[in-house]
């Protein structure tokens, strides 16, 4: 009865310390509606009081289901070949088509069939924010049309892009630019 | 006869008048004006940055002619015309901080054309950090003394999303020079941010959870409320004027689309359905219309289209790739690739356009020029440049024809807002 007690104890402490709200500096700006006059002091506003704002704890899903297979997972997916394109394009070039076959295999064999697949889509540093996520977007879901194609669950997979926020290689030339252009895999438990 | 006479005369002399009518081009003379610093030297200098940010902030609002020669003065004494023979002003600060740490700008706008102080005020600020926006207000003031067009945009805050790392950004908040920064989301990626009112005080952006998630922030109490969130992509491309509808940009089936966002009915309208790309919804014409980004003739270009009929019209018809815009009433800037390969050279230039007629001007002449982003009242854009691995903080005023360019070093820029 005790012990069952102190563990209740012990999670709702947890729970409603999980939960809690990080402190948030509060300060109300005044605004200014005087008329300046000469020698009074004009009180500039502009900035004050604006707080740093925390994403609530609790928000990012636990990852100890996922430790027990990660390593698995990143075995799995270091073999992943990764799907490039074009400039501005969003079509699965001629010479990606084996990649991809590839990747089916990879993802139908038994050892990797109880994870889902989560395909990441990637640009290059020269589109413009909001066109270039929806570009990175349009990779992925090519690359998941391909994979169902090949007999791969639609819905083994979700889908995401990260725009030109995740680069493989920060030079600023050509080459570099061809190797962010990319499609690659994450598994998931 | 007589009166033929008459109608033969005063047609004669109304022919002779259009004849003669002389167009007189009255260029006006912009007043000439010298700031002096008057504060004792601060050990980081602030009272040098102050006094170069004060000569920028005069030079940008196109109104003045602006001595940029670093003067020095003793507050209390009196002016030496003698040094300033041509001008018609002379502005002079004094940097100091009171008893409570305050940072206080003693200023004295003396008027040589009519021999007297235009006005002497004492400015006060409580963070020394917010130092920009101490010498944005005095340029406003002077230039509200001299009765030229407001220029009170220059103290709205800009806010933009920065990436630090591979999947990491942050969102700053910051002046229009992005002089002053001050980081509000951190940890994660933190994108696209949006001000959600026309005062300021709260601004939308994107977090990737496990999903891309929509979330509304009040900048001074720190609440933070999820809108939505949609599978792929999640972005607020514009707020209505009067902050109660959104359009967002979203993929509920890995399709990007353009939504329109009831924040009070909490209904979602769909206001585009190519299969392809469209993005970057801003409302237009009193918010009845939608331009926006669309790859529908296979490759990034303008459109516009009414939220409630289905036809979309093509607003550009020059170059192959313009991926980014923003809208002013029926004004639309936007950044256009001047290549459409990835071998071109690199420039992407800022052209205007108008919905309601073929208007067209150019903006930029040179470098990668984006983010391109309205004031407040339309009159000003801002925009980020980057020439020869340098990057600056681009100003145009479009009534003046006019451009600035502030240096920066702050990183790579996701996403911006004014």
């Amino acid at each position: 009865m005790r012990n069952s007690l102190m563990i209740g104890l012990f999670a709702a402490a947890l729970i409603f310390g999980g939960c809690a709200k990080k402190s948030v500096e509060l300060e109300t700006p005044t605004e200014q509606t005087q008329q300046v006059e000469e020698e009074q002091a004009t009180t500039v506003t502009e900035g004050e009081g604006i707080s740093e704002v925390s994403p609530e704890s609790g928000t990012i899903e636990s990852l100890s289901e996922q430790e027990k297979k990660i390593q698995k997972m990143k075995v799995i997916e270091s073999e992943a070949k990764k799907i490039y394109f074009d400039f501005d394009k969003y079509n699965i070039r001629a010479d990606q088509v084996e990649n991809v076959d590839f990747d089916a295999k990879l993802f139908s064999r038994d050892d990797a069939k109880e994870f889902k697949i989560r395909v990441e889509g990637n640009c290059d540093e020269w589109g413009t924010d909001e066109y270039n996520y929806a570009l990175g977007l349009k990779r992925a879901k090519s690359v998941r049309d391909a994979l169902v194609a090949r007999g791969i669950e639609k819905d083994r997979m979700t889908l995401i892009s990260y725009g030109e926020s995740n680069p493989v290689c920060t030079e600023h030339n050509k080459e570099c630019w061809q190797k962010n252009r990319r499609v690659e895999f994450t598994l998931l438990p | 006869m007589r009166s033929v006479l008459l109608l033969i005369f005063f047609s004669v002399a109304l022919f002779s008048k259009d004849l003669t009518m002389e167009i007189i081009k009255e260029v006006e003379k912009k007043p000439l004006i010298s700031v002096e610093d008057a504060s004792a030297a601060f050990s980081d200098s602030l009272n040098k940055k102050f006094f170069k940010l004060l000569v920028a902030d005069l030079k940008v609002t196109s109104h003045f002619n602006v001595d940029e020669r670093y003067s020095s003065a003793i507050f209390d004494t009196s002016f030496d015309f003698t040094k300033y023979p041509n001008n018609d002003l002379i502005v002079r600060f004094e940097l100091t901080f009171d008893d409570f740490g305050n940072l206080l700008s003693r200023v004295k706008l003396f008027n040589i054309k009519t021999s007297e102080i235009a006005f002497q005020k004492t400015y006060k600020i409580n963070d020394i950090k917010r130092y920009p926006f101490l010498a944005h207000k005095i340029a406003c003031d002077i230039n509200d003394y001299i009765g030229a067009p407001p220029v009170d945009w220059m103290r709205r805050f800009v806010i933009f999303s920065r990436y630090t790392s591979a999947k990491n950004a942050e969102i700053v908040v910051s002046d229009y020079t992005l002089t002053y920064q001050k980081t509000v989301i951190k940890g994660g990626l933190n994108v696209f941010p949006k001000w959600g009112d026309k005062n300021q005080r709260t601004f939308y952006y994107t977090s990737y959870e496990r999903k891309p998630t929509l979330y509304r922030v009040n900048l001074y109490t720190g609440e933070r409320k999820k809108i939505l969130s949609s599978e792929g992509m999640m972005v607020c491309s514009d707020v209505s004027k009067d902050g109660k509808k959104l359009l967002v940009t979203m993929a509920p089936n890995y399709q990007p689309d353009i939504y329109v966002y009831d924040l009070k009915t909490k209904r979602l309208k769909r206001v585009t359905r190519y299969p392809g790309i469209d993005v970057n919804g801003n409302f237009i014409e009193n918010d009845k219309r939608v331009v926006f980004i669309s790859d529908r003739l296979g490759y990034p270009n303008i459109f516009a289209k009414s939220i409630e009929s289905s036809a979309v019209e093509r607003l550009v018809y020059h170059g192959k790739n313009h991926s980014s815009c923003s809208a002013f009433g029926h004004y639309i800037v936007y950044s256009s690739r001047e290549t459409d390969n990835e071998f071109g050279k690199n420039v992407f230039n800022l052209y205007l356009i108008s919905t309601k007629s073929d208007y067209i001007r150019r903006l930029t002449a040179t470098g990668v020029n984006q983010f391109p982003r309205f004031s407040v009242d339309g009159e000003t854009i801002l925009y980020i440049k980057h020439l020869k691995n340098q990057s600056a903080l681009g100003i145009i005023r479009l009534n003046y024809n006019k451009s600035y360019l502030y240096p920066l070093k702050v990183g790579k820029i996701q996403s911006i807002d004014w």
